[in-house]
């Protein structure tokens, strides 16, 4: 594979192509710490540059197997002189695990052979197969009622060329935890947390990923191409030959399977600024956003999921039309009523599809079913038969990375029963349900540490909330889908006592419910469990159940919300909380918010209002 | 060669486990029309580790699948159609007459792009003689793909 030589005489012109041509004094005298030291074979090496806190200066890779030298790992140099001593000899073994440290040497040192690796069956054979033509990131957004999967995931994809006739026929590279058969569910948390599983990459069908993703899990998946040339992608191909089977450990904050992919793909652009900086909490947005600034973005495509399908399919229909529809789903010999045979061809199209496609949505879970297999396919046969031109394809909604940035800083000031307040916070990640909505899933709400600090003339500083976790999941409702509504708090904030006091207490909570959707309005209600337990209250633990009802409106200019919520306590007390949210953003990464509240238990009450100024960064 | 190469490119991995047909068992090529999609993962775990269990395929081609590919089958279409789902699209999209996965399958079949409009357009045409019922399996389709397209003036020459 290999150019051979050009006369040396032509060094000058083909500076261009420097890689190709042995460098002189390289050749004769190798400084090899320099040259373990260019970037390339930084990149090659694993060797974190400082951008997470784990062995800066060592090789990421936690596989003796992937090292010939016994320092490899924390040595550059040294596993550089270990390679030029096994991948040295024609016909040498060691070539064939490593592929692209052959490259990286024969262009360095000035190694020229025909075939270097006409000797590495298994390669040929493998390299045959893997697509080099483009390089795309794929993002599997957040799914319904999954805030969580906000965190989600990223992979890489290999096309046959720009533009490629089929995507279903790329690959995907995908890194992730290995995970045993035998561990359990704990383990599996803790270990992805704590960083006991060794990860690894893997190439699969692309066509199992979108059905993975797009049609199972209901994900709209974003596809960026990147703009790696052939040379690059060579890079990355060979590359990914070396991480075969080798083990990385996986954490799930730094180095998790967007921050490998940032590697991978920088063995191929080795110079571009893609993990200089400390990346604490990688998360799949922030990949984008980094190989976007990194200028490695060339396009974006939008694979919207079933579910987006549907309801786009709906929204597009006539309410009779949207009944018929389910009628349909429910029924295919609704066909030959009148009120379907009635409507023009190209309806009774685009009526059974959406009914084919709803009912395909409801049963993609579990098990085969002969009824509503013999009813899908009732329905393709109606499809079929009833001529219309194609359906415009669903129009993308805003791309997650234009959303607003992941960290958040607040200052705002209030009064609460006649007294003024001043109040700072913090939260690490990510979004609730008033923050700017473009780039998000509407009624999705996830926050990991968030932290209000309140100062007063009287008490000075307290803590205020700190919530661990809250998640809402506000999924709506229709005649397709039938989703529950979902949400979970856990923290500390201040609770009220006797005689008008508050108290710092840890609580839990959460509950199932149900939304629905009207215009950019959500109403919602939810029950509601709580348990919690408040410093110098007897007793220690408190128990309680209740209800909480709701709308939220979220729009791109404006986000406000109103709720009620009231619990009821074994040691035979209540509480009733009502409030109200405003937020209006400024830009993308600034917004006001005002909120009132009002608290009342037994003959109690506190009623309190604030304004903060949000500032979202990275 | 070319052409199985072309088609070990797009063997899968996760095939449904057990179903016995043309092919060998554990191949896909039993998968039934409207298979269902059993085991998915638990949200919120695959969510933190982005976990996969059992061992990581790395795209290699022998016994991925578990595929014989002695039969007379068009290898790469087969493939392709033995993934878990995948038939359901092609049937959804032959019904529709045109789409992703009917796209990706002539691709497969290696059918020239000035002739993949007629592929589609006769697909759409005989979708009744391709899914003669809503058990059928992945083989018998395709069978039924090739018996079509052998008794199409344009599209005969693909099924040798």
């Amino acid at each position: 594979m290999m150019p051979r030589l050009l006369g040396a005489g032509c060094a000058a012109v083909v500076a261009g192509l420097l890689a190709l041509v042995p460098v002189p004094g390289l050749a004769t005298a190798p400084d090899l710490a320099a040259l373990a030291a260019t970037p390339r074979w930084q990149s090659l090496m694993h060797v974190n540059p400082g951008a997470t806190l784990r062995g800066i200066g060592s090789s990421y890779v936690d596989d003796a197997d992937f090292f010939l030298s016994d320092q490899g790992k924390r040595s550059a140099v040294a596993e550089l002189r270990a390679s030029v001593a096994a991948l040295r000899a024609p016909g040498s073994a060691a070539r064939c695990r490593f592929p692209a440290r052959y490259r990286f040497l024969a262009e360095a040192l000035g190694w020229q052979e025909a075939a270097p690796l006409a000797h590495c069956e298994d390669y040929l054979q493998w390299r045959e197969q893997m697509p080099t033509g483009q390089l795309v990131l794929v993002f599997p957004a957040a799914y319904l009622n999954s805030p969580s999967s906000m965190f989600g995931h990223t992979l890489l994809r290999l096309d046959a060329k720009p533009n490629p006739d089929s995507v279903w026929l790329s690959k995907a590279i995908n890194f992730g935890a290995q995970a045993g058969a035998a561990d359990n569910s704990f383990f599996y948390i803790w270990r992805g947390l704590a960083g006991g599983y060794p990860g690894q990459f893997s190439v699969t069908a692309y066509a199992e990923k979108i059905r993975d993703y797009a049609f199972v899990e209901n994900r709209d998946m974003w596809e960026y191409a990147l703009n790696l040339d052939a040379d690059e992608m060579d890079w990355v191909v060979r590359h990914l030959w070396e991480l075969r089977g080798i083990n990385f450990d996986y954490y799930f904050f730094d180095e998790n399977c967007s921050y490998r992919l940032l590697e991978l793909v920088k063995v191929g652009r080795p110079t571009a600024p893609l993990s200089q900086e400390l990346r604490f909490a990688e998360l799949p947005v922030n990949t984008v956003r980094a190989l976007d600034d990194a200028g490695l973005v060339a396009d974006r495509r939008y694979r919207p999921s079933k579910a987006r399908e549907v309801a786009a399919r709906a929204a597009r229909l006539d309410p009779a039309a949207r009944a018929l529809a389910v009628a349909l789903r429910d029924d295919p010999s609704v066909a030959a009523t009148p009120a379907f045979e009635n409507r023009p061809s190209e309806q009774r199209r685009r009526i059974a599809e959406l009914a084919y496609r709803a009912l395909r949505l409801e049963h993609r879970e579990g098990a085969r079913n002969p009824d509503v297999a013999a009813d899908s396919l009732a329905l393709l046969r109606i499809v079929q038969r009833n001529a219309a031109p194609p359906s415009a394809p669903v129009s993308a909604p805003p791309a997650p990375e234009s959303g607003h940035d992941t960290q958040m800083a607040s200052m705002g000031a209030g009064r609460q029963d006649g007294r003024d307040f001043l109040s700072l916070g913090y939260r690490l990640t990510y979004h609730d349900l008033f923050d700017p909505l473009p780039g998000f899933l509407p009624g999705a709400a996830i926050e990991g540490l968030n932290i209000n600090l309140r100062f007063d003339e009287v008490d000075g500083a307290s803590l205020e909330t700190l919530d661990l976790i809250n998640i809402r999941s506000l999924a709506p409702r229709d005649a397709f889908t039938q989703p529950i509504s979902w949400f979970v708090h856990t923290g500390l904030e201040q609770a009220p006592v006797a005689d008008s006091e508050r108290a710092l207490g840890g609580f839990i909570q959460g509950g199932p419910g149900a939304s629905w959707r009207v215009g950019d309005l959500l109403p919602y209600v939810f029950g509601v469990a709580r348990l919690e337990s408040v410093s110098g209250v007897d007793p220690a633990m408190a128990l309680g159940a209740g209800a909480e009802a709701g709308i939220v409106y979220q729009a791109n200019v404006v986000q406000w919300g109103v709720h009620a919520r009231w619990l009821k306590f074994t040691p035979h007390f209540s509480r009733l909380r009502t409030g109200a949210v405003v937020n209006v953003p400024v830009s993308r990464d600034n917004a006001l918010r005002g909120e009132c509240g009002r608290e009342t238990w037994d003959s109690d009450a506190v009623n309190s209002c604030s304004v903060s100024f949000r500032h979202f960064f990275d | 060669m070319k052409k199985l190469i072309i088609g070990a490119a797009i063997l899968g991995s996760s095939m449904s486990a057990g179903a016995v047909a043309p092919g060998g068992p554990g191949c896909g090529w039993g998968n039934l029309l409207f298979e269902g999609s059993s085991g998915l993962p638990a949200h919120l775990l695959a969510t933190i580790v982005n976990g996969t269990s059992g061992n990581a395929t790395f795209g290699m081609t022998s016994g991925t699948n578990g595929c014989d590919t002695s039969g007379t089958l068009t290898y790469s279409g087969q493939s392709l159609l033995a993934m878990n789902g995948v038939l359901e699209e092609v049937a959804q999209d032959m019904a529709v007459g045109h789409g992703e996965a009917l796209t990706a399958l002539t691709v497969a079949m290696e059918i020239e792009p000035a002739d993949r409009a007629h592929f589609n357009t006769t697909m759409h045409d005989h979708f009744g003689q391709i899914f003669p019922r809503e058990d059928v399996s992945a083989a018998e389709v395709m069978q039924r793909i090739n018996t079509v397209m052998a008794g199409d003036a344009r599209l005969s020459r693909y099924v040798s």
